[in-house]
């Protein structure tokens, strides 16, 4: 972390190439994550419980998708285009973490909110780990998404206040948590431990997968513990290499490109109209952010 | 359970009424208007107000102003010459007050 102190890039020019393999893979595990999510989160557009709930979960995809452009935006900067980004990109380059690409069951609604729960928490305390980080382009963007997350944190917890507040909600609840809580523990998981450790060593991001993810289970489990949730604990092994995985990770992790069948499915209903018209290129109809 | 909603378009202005959300309480009633009536218009505030706690009169009850001529009540009906600055004033108030709803 000592380069953390005086160095900074502050463009995609400055890197060499171990840094540019780093930046890279930490930006395509930001910006899947938020993209693949989004896309869940709009199967529950006329399907949620009531108008109101239906249309912040739409509100909230469209902020996850925004932030999935904002990273992706800067992505561009190392000669990517939106076609090779998304439209073209095959299903097992994504490094998105098997969290989100689950499906929901028909009205499972406690998994959706606790889906959002887990993995806005771990947004969250990833966000801050990156607001001091040595690439500008990510330091930058940090506040905007920040300014958004809020409001998804407070959805999630208050919703989950509200499920778990009666036997049969918190069962629902207690289930989705059981069901998705090892698949939650991939987003901690590196995409490639060689360039996970330069992300650290470079100060791209503040702090390690592992301190990310200490943190991140002691917030969710203090919280569900607190609405009547239990929350497995961390089994971790003696032995390792360079990064601790926990011994309950399920068998496809997502982020070293290994996904669920799921993914393959929605990627193709994602991608249908593109591929149904021939496209070659991607529709834009607003100006970028920035 | 119904809350009506109310919002501000700048620091200053009025809370106007602009629709309600459906919620069970009034954290979730505040989340859900956030969303319903603040994303796609200026919003500098919003308030809930459960529906059942607004009070109503309207024209089959009332006579708003009474039923006989009361236009003493405004200042311009007095047509003393020259006019008094402050009924001057006061009627330059009201015609741009007109004016202004006419407008809107």
């Amino acid at each position: 972390m000592a380069a953390a102190d005086d160095a900074t890039f502050a463009s995609t020019d400055d890197l060499d190439e171990a840094e540019q393999e780093a930046v890279q893979d930490l930006l395509f595990r930001l910006a899947d994550d938020e993209l693949v999510l989004a896309e869940r989160y709009t199967e529950w557009q006329v399907r949620a419980p009531t108008l109101e709930s239906d249309i912040s979960m739409a509100n909230i995809a469209q902020d996850e998708l925004g932030h999935a452009r904002l990273w992706y935006e800067v992505l561009k900067g190392f000669g990517y285009d939106e076609t090779d980004l998304i439209w073209e990109r095959d299903a097992d380059d994504f490094r998105h973490s098997t969290l989100v690409e689950q499906p929901f069951a028909e009205g499972d609604w406690a998994d959706a909110i606790v889906r959002a729960y887990l993995y806005d928490v771990a947004e969250d305390i990833q966000l801050h780990a990156l607001k001091n980080s040595t690439f500008e382009p990510i330091r930058d963007r940090v506040g905007k998404v920040l300014g958004e997350e809020d409001y998804h944190l407070e959805y999630a917890t208050n919703w989950l206040e509200r499920l778990a507040a009666d036997d049969e909600g918190r069962e629902n609840v207690q289930d989705a948590v059981d069901r998705l809580y090892p698949y939650a523990l991939t987003l901690f998981e590196p995409t490639d431990e060689e360039v996970e450790a330069t992300i650290v060593e470079r100060g791209l991001r503040g702090e390690d997968l592992v301190e990310l993810r200490d943190t991140w289970h002691d917030r969710v489990s203090d919280f569900l513990e607190s609405i009547g949730i239990e929350v497995p604990g961390l089994d971790l092994p003696d032995q390792y290499d360079v990064h601790i995985s926990p011994d309950e990770l399920p068998e496809h992790l997502g982020r070293d490109g290994d996904h669920t069948d799921h993914w393959e499915s929605l990627l193709d209903e994602m991608t249908e109209a593109y591929d149904e018209l021939g496209r070659d290129y991607a529709t834009h109809i607003m100006d970028d952010d920035e | 359970m119904i809350w009506e909603v109310f919002r501000q378009n700048q620091a200053g202005d009025y809370h106007t009424h602009c629709g309600n959300v459906h919620a069970p309480d009034r954290e979730m009633a505040l989340l859900f208007a956030e969303v319903q009536h603040g994303r796609r218009k200026p919003t500098n505030s919003l308030w809930v107000v459960p529906q059942e706690e607004i009070g109503e009169v309207d024209t089959e009850d009332a006579k708003f102003g009474g039923t006989t001529n009361k236009s003493y009540r405004f200042a311009r009906t007095y047509n003393v010459e020259p006019a008094a600055e402050e009924v001057e004033a006061s009627e330059k108030e009201l015609t741009e007050a007109e004016r202004k709803r006419g407008e809107a």
